[in-house]
């Protein structure tokens, strides 16, 4: 298994530095840091610019491979990504956005995947009954309507809730407020800033694990290992619950690889409406503000993501799925 | 459940209507019939297509169009000059969103289509030749998918772009590329699909009788992966709106002067409480042709599915009524 | 039906276990009959509600079965076997209506809860399924879906004690090394083995009525043997009572001691399995044993095909629901169901065929029952079941070539194969895939087929018939060993045109007809296909299909119909078309009946005999069912994990086996003759096919051979090194056999002999 998921890992890797080769150059090609530059008062010569660039790592006179090979260089042997236009270092600032995005997502995957699947169980146990269709019909609704939108819509009732009761109970935007005293008023203030970002993300992500695990689940209910087991002398529902339930585990396992990279990427919609600065607003931001080393950097956090829930996956599949494992 | 079929009362149901049946009926028209039976899947197809005539001819009932202002009317609410009212700029928006539908369903169906063909061609490709070539091919369709289609959305259609930005209309941006990130995942389910049926006996008769390849691939292989393509034409369709609007609405999509459903809500954020006409009317005409998409798809599975439930109800309540 | 008092043990050989048998089941004496049923079945009704109507599946199915006693309930599909053994255990959908009484020893079972149901389920009553491929939990480990059977109904018993009862269970039912397998998952078993395992979950708890619902139908024949001794086995430790649902006659001759027939839902015929097999007095039963080919007949007969399909169980039959296809009906028939009434005895007749001997023994009496307005007349005449059979239901004369007068050597050769191997490497992981070794599945096989015969492969899955088979369609000049086609070898071949031509001139029939066709194709398109190919015009397309249509006996109407608007039997006659559209010279036929229903095999085998000697074709069948081989083919080649071991004329082949592993083979397929069947010497082979890693230096077939298991251990020592060439009988270089193996005539390890016996 460890000497499987190393292949896995290299290979992984392979990828990884393709696409972020490829992002690296199509950014340098596309982005003009200069161009922004002329835009400030007092406006800097070219020579200006081009000096402070060049003391940054991003001279604009050197050609796309020569700037390719000095960028890789630098993040191989030092592992420096380099540096902003405005001279903050990707390192840095790197790490601080990871931060703030792994906290603002991780909660919530673990919710998507646990309240998904539980409410795909409890609908197909209740199959065409009410609960039923009042859980896959919500669902669907999810399905069709845009994340940064429903996210939106979350904040919009957040915001009356607060009218409503007269006092500031959620906060919509931010991760926390400056200046609040450590302990108790910390934590509450924790909790207000979490609250609606993680509930928008979780109740707009489970529907697809519920109409995933709901369809697999059903698929099992009449297989002919439940039939066994029920000769065996359990009941219907004890044999559904002890075999069908475990082997409809096994695709929604295997679709958690698609999963950690869309919620990533529905990720930087929520950054992006609730204010969060992690990576995903910084992708854009990036490039508004034309930061070729901050956009390499931020796809390559994306294909890492990418990686590592294909990772993830093919793990989760080991653990409920004997077939798989290697003896 | 291969033994199951001596219980299934309805394979025995189907054995003898074969028996009985004196009337030769195409498959195509079988799917007809079932797509038919299902009320949610046509309501979708009504509504889907009223939406693309009223994007193509509302403009017709209205006189204002997309760019006029009317000075009298800033910012109000629907009244009978201004069916939806008008935006903050005077502009009436019954014409946006007719100009809006328009765009929407256009980025809509030209993604939706060509992926699904760029998709056939290369999962085909992977699945004929098979062996290193599929490798090749399946590794850089993996490494496509890794890359997160936002970055290159934000470069083509944001402050990067360059003298393309400049001469081409942002839609047509946007459509590019979301057609370059939308076409992997159905590559893959078709490629799958694709390798399944060269494995059919059918396909190895029909190779074993002499029939040359590219025949095998245009009358075997495509045909009986069209009820795929389909759904994915309609997944494909639904998924484009879906991603114009979530990037118009954050502002790294379509752009002014162009409008999309998905500019016209997300530029009424600001004042939603203030403006709700504004929000609300584009909103409800976005979910209505979302919705009606995935009411389609969701009745053309089930029309497709040999082992649907729905499997010929009209026709065996009305023989079961007849006997 | 049971009625039958208990005859005196006829005294055998192998007596001790039918000793122990009745010595289990003392119960089983005269006068206790009616206290001593196990299981009570009255009136037994159940229909669907399908969207297309009511469905009855099964109507009034009665009997009891006493303890120790095996009921055989055989059927095609369709008749409703299986939905019968599933309302008895209760196991149906909620939406099925179930009507009638199930009494297990005397307590209603019908109408109890699920709940109520699960305390008997497993305990009291237990079942074994068809497919053990999918019957198991594949995400459970063998130990714990044991361990659960035995916890369910005993929840006191201690954690060890369960697992030292798993273990003695998985040895009852010839699992090797049981402690270390507990831990293991299906997927890691053979489907012999899962079936074992299946047994040994349905008899943990001492059940008093086990269940087998078609227990071997996806198993080789090998291994069916080997299951059906464990079955027996488990009989004997378990006293229970055994209903054996099946649809193979031969599989029940042997194991059964009464027979139900079951017809469109109904059972058509009751009795004891002598009455059954020798005195039919259904006409649909007579049928169906006649429709069965036979392995030990050595004269060439045609079989008896039963025309029409099984009716429509939608609508309420007004007559017999066999008379459409029944030769006997009269207008009688149609006017009311005819009710299961006890036909009168009939004074056993001596000096009949094929076997006099147990129908002396066999005393009829009123248990036999019939549902047929014309039973009286029926019964055996002085010729014998299957000739009355041939005879009423108009057996076609069989078909004679113009080659099968013309020696072998002077016909032409249609196809040569010399040393033809293909090896695969074998992966292992589903996940991680590495090669740790090489498959051989086929390994250096060489044979040639001459015009207008038919040669078959035959051996169990995995040694390598079919392999054998696909290498043959490919013909490419880039394969190991060569083959010609017609004289063209594979190795001398033009360009890509010539191999088209040349591959034209074999056709391939597939096992399972639905999937080979198009599912988008009209019948006339499908037929029209390769010859549109061939640049012929639509006029002589049009021809040709009607004409093709009618050599295969389909109505010539239905060309526009798609294929799943034909029964499973018409779309193998399709398939059998299309093969022919090119003229081709010889016909490759890969299990052409596996997948149909024996009265419907039957008429695709007479089809097959026909065309053979119509248009003088020549035949490479495939099949698993050595019976059917026996029927159709004049040559055989048997298989054994990649190579040929025994290859030779039909009749000297199957008469007289020399290799072990032939002996074993045939001496597994069981025969639709209770008498024969009770007298037969089986040979059981040890285990599986072993992993072709392991293929060994010497002999493939030493780790099972019950030869040399008995050989000393001086003997043993050169099949286990040397490799045994395939070579004709010394002294007998005439005769057309070859086989490989050093000791063709040794003697028979005993331990692996079994004689097969009935429990009465």
């Amino acid at each position: 298994m460890l000497k499987y998921l190393l292949k896995r890992s290299g290979i992984y890797v392979v990828m990884i530095f393709l696409t972020t080769s490829a992002g690296y150059l199509l950014a340098v090609s596309a982005l003009k840091p200069a161009l922004l530059e002329q835009e400030r008062v007092p406006r800097p010569t070219p020579e200006q610019v081009a000096n402070s660039f060049r003391l940054l790592g991003l001279d604009p006179n050197k050609n796309t491979w020569e700037r390719y090979a000095e960028w890789l260089g630098a993040v191989v042997t030092r592992w420096d990504w380099g540096r902003s236009p405005n001279g903050a270092f990707i390192n840095a600032e790197f790490g601080e956005r990871v931060w703030v995005s792994t906290r603002l997502f991780l909660a919530s995957i673990i919710l998507t995947l646990f309240i998904g699947v539980a409410l795909g169980v409890y609908s197909a146990a209740r199959q065409y009954k009410f609960p039923d269709r009042v859980i896959t019909s919500y669902s669907y609704l999810a399905y069709i309507l845009p994340a940064p939108v429903a996210y939106f819509l979350v904040q919009l009732g957040a915001i009356t809730i607060n009218e409503a009761a007269g006092k500031r109970i959620f906060f919509v935007t931010g991760i926390s407020t400056p200046g609040v005293d450590a302990g108790w008023a910390q934590f509450v203030d924790l909790v207000a800033h979490y609250a609606v970002p993680t509930f928008a993300i979780t109740v707009l992500g489970w529907g697809t694990y519920q109409i995933a695990q709901r369809q697999y689940l059903l698929d099992n209910v009449n297989a002919d290992f439940v039939r066994t087991a029920r000769a065996k002398g359990l009941t219907r529902n004890q044999a559904i619950s002890r075999h069908a339930l475990r082997v409809s585990f096994i695709p929604v396992a295997q679709s958690i690889a698609f999963t950690v990279p869309a919620i990533f990427a529905g990720g930087f919609f929520a950054e992006k409406i609730f204010a969060w600065h992690g990576v995903g607003s910084w992708s854009i931001d990036s490039i508004a503000l034309q930061d070729v080393n901050a956009a390499t950097a931020t796809l390559a956090y994306g294909s890492l993501i990418f990686a590592i829930g294909a990772i993830l996956a093919d793990f989760a599949t080991t653990l409920v799925d004997p077939r798989v494992r290697v003896a | 459940m291969t033994n199951l079929n001596a219980v299934d009362g309805a394979s025995l149901a189907e054995e003898a209507r074969i028996e009985h049946n004196d009337v030769v009926i195409g498959k195509a028209t079988i799917i007809l019939r079932r797509f038919v039976r299902n009320k949610a899947a046509v309501a979708g197809l009504v509504i889907f297509l009223a939406l693309t005539a009223f994007s193509l001819v509302g403009g017709l009932f209205t006189s204002w169009d997309k760019a006029t202002i009317d000075p009298l009317f800033i910012a109000e609410p629907p009244s009978s000059v201004h069916w939806l009212g008008t935006t903050q700029a005077g502009i009436d928006l019954y014409a946006q969103v007719v100009e809006g539908t328009r765009v929407s369903i256009l980025i809509g169906l030209v993604v939706g289509l060509l992926s699904v063909l760029i998709a056939a061609v290369y999962g085909c490709t992977m699945a004929y030749y098979g062996g290193r070539v599929d490798k090749i091919m399946l590794f850089v369709l993996e490494a496509l998918i890794m890359m997160p289609a936002l970055l290159v959305v934000a470069v083509a259609t944001g402050s990067g772009g360059g003298s393309l930005r400049r001469d081409a209309p942002s839609w047509l941006l946007l459509v590019v590329v979301l057609l370059v990130f939308s076409w992997m995942g159905t590559a893959r389910l078709i490629r799958s699909l694709a390798m399944s049926v060269m494995q059919r006996d059918f396909v190895k008769a029909a190779r074993y009788m002499g029939i040359p390849p590219r025949r095998i691939v245009w009358r075997h292989l495509v045909p009986n992966i069209g009820s795929l393509l389909v759904l994915d034409v309609t997944r494909g369709v639904t998924a484009a709106i879906l991603a114009e609007v979530a990037f118009s609405f954050i502002g790294i999509g379509i752009r002014l002067p162009d409008v999309s459903l998905g500019v016209l809500i997300g530029q009424s954020t600001a004042q939603v409480s203030t403006f709700p006409w504004m929000f609300w009317s584009p909103l409800i005409v976005m979910l209505l042709l979302t919705g009606s998409l995935a009411m389609m798809n969701d009745g053309l599975r089930d029309a497709f599915d040999p082992h649907s439930s729905s499997v010929g109800k009209a026709k065996r309540s009305q023989k079961a009524r007849a006997a | 039906m049971n009625t039958r008092a208990s005859q005196p043990t006829t005294e055998r050989a192998h007596g001790a276990s039918s000793e122990t048998r009745s010595n289990q089941v003392p119960a089983n004496s005269p006068g206790s009959t009616l206290s001593n049923n196990v299981l009570s079945v009255r009136d037994l009704n159940v229909s669907f509600n399908t969207e297309n109507g009511v469905v009855h599946a099964v109507r009034g199915v009665d009997f009891d079965l006493a303890a120790g006693k095996t009921l055989g309930i055989v059927g095609e599909s369709g008749s409703g076997k299986s939905v019968t053994s599933l309302a008895i255990m209760g196991l149906l959908p909620t939406t099925a209506g179930v009507t009638g009484s199930v009494r297990l020893n005397g307590k209603e079972l019908l109408g109890l809860s699920d709940k109520a149901m699960s305390v008997h389920r497993g305990n009291n009553i237990a079942m074994i399924f068809q497919d053990p491929l999918s019957s198991l939990t594949p995400v459970h480990s063998i130990g714990a879906q044991i361990v659960e059977a035995l916890t369910i109904h005993n929840p006191s018993m201690s954690k060890k004690a369960k697992e030292a009862r798993a273990v003695e269970l998985l040895t009852l039912v010839g699992i090797p090394s049981p402690k270390d397998r507990l831990k293991a998952f299906p997927h890691e078993f053979s489907g012999g083995m899962r079936q074992r395992v299946m047994i040994a979950m349905a008899i943990a708890n001492n059940p008093k009525v086990l269940i087998a619902d078609e227990p071997t139908t996806a198993l080789d024949v090998t291994i069916q043997a080997q299951v059906l001794e464990v079955l027996h086995r488990a009989q004997e430790e378990t006293g229970a009572a055994v209903v054996m649902i099946t649809h193979d006659l031969g599989v029940v001759a042997g194991f059964a001691d009464d027979i139900m027939v079951m017809y469109a839902g109904r059972p058509v015929e009751t009795g004891s399995v002598d009455e059954i097999y020798y005195g039919p007095r259904m006409p649909y039963t007579l049928g169906l044993l006649g429709a069965v080919p036979r392995i030990d007949s050595v004269e060439k007969s045609s079989l008896v095909p039963i025309d029409g399909m099984p009716p429509n169980l939608l609508r309420e039959p007004t007559g017999c629901t066999f008379a459409p296809r029944c030769p006997l009906a009269v207008a009688a028939c149609l006017t009311g169901e005819p009710r299961l009434e006890p036909v009168p005895r009939l004074e056993p007749v001596r000096g009949l065929d094929p076997v006099p001997e147990p129908r002396r023994n066999a005393s009829p009496n009123p248990g036999h029952r019939a549902a047929c307005i014309k039973a009286d007349t029926l019964g055996p005449s002085s010729l014998g079941a299957l000739a009355d059979a041939r005879r009423i239901f108009h057996a076609p004369p069989v078909p004679v070539s113009k080659f099968d007068a013309l020696a072998r050597s002077e016909r032409e050769t249609v196809l040569e194969l010399k040393d033809v191997r293909k090896h695969f490497p074998l992966l292992k992981g589903s996940l991680i895939k590495r090669r740790v070794g090489t498959v051989k599945a086929v390994d250096g096989v060489s044979f040639d087929i001459r015009e207008g015969e038919c040669f078959s492969i035959v051996g169990e899955s995995g040694s390598g018939k079919t392999t054998t088979l696909l290498e043959i369609m490919e013909f490419d000049a880039d394969q190991p060993g060569e083959i010609a086609i017609g004289g063209v070898s594979n190795k001398h071949l033009g360009d890509g045109r010539a191999k088209t031509a040349i591959r034209r001139r074999l056709q391939m029939v597939f096992q399972d007809p639905s999937a080979a066709m198009d599912p988008r194709f009209t019948v006339f398109e499908i037929l029209a296909e390769p010859m549109e190919h061939l640049g012929l015009g639509s006029a002589e397309v049009r021809r040709r299909i009607m004409e093709l249509m009618n050599l295969v006996g389909l109505e010539p109407d239905h060309v526009n119909r798609f294929p799943n608007q034909f029964s499973g039997g018409q779309r193998q006659r399709i398939g059998i078309a299309r093969a022919l559209t090119v003229k081709p010279r010889l016909v490759v036929l890969d299990e052409p009946v596996s997948a149909l229903d024996v009265s419907v095999q039957a008429g695709i085998i007479n089809l097959l005999d026909r065309l053979r000697a119509e248009l003088g074709l020549s035949f490479l069948l495939v099949a698993h069912d050595l019976s059917v081989v026996r029927h159709v083919a004049n040559r055989v080649a048997v298989m054994y994990l990649g190579k040929i071991v025994e290859i030779g004329d039909i009749d000297v082949v199957f008469d007289d086996p020399k290799h072990p592993y032939t002996r074993a083979l045939l001496s597994a397929i069981p025969v639709p003759d209770p008498g024969v069947e009770r007298t037969r010497e089986r040979i059981i082979l040890r285990g599986d096919l072993p992993s072709p890693l392991d293929a060994p230096k010497g002999c493939n077939f030493a780790s099972r051979c019950p030869v040399f298991a008995a050989l000393p251990a001086s003997l043993q020592e050169k099949c286990l090194t040397t490799e045994p060439p395939l070579e004709k009988v010394r002294g007998r270089h005439t005769e057309d056999r070859q086989f490989a193996c050093f000791y063709p005539d040794g003697l028979l390890d005993t331990e692996m002999l079994v004689v097969h016996e009935t429990s009465d």
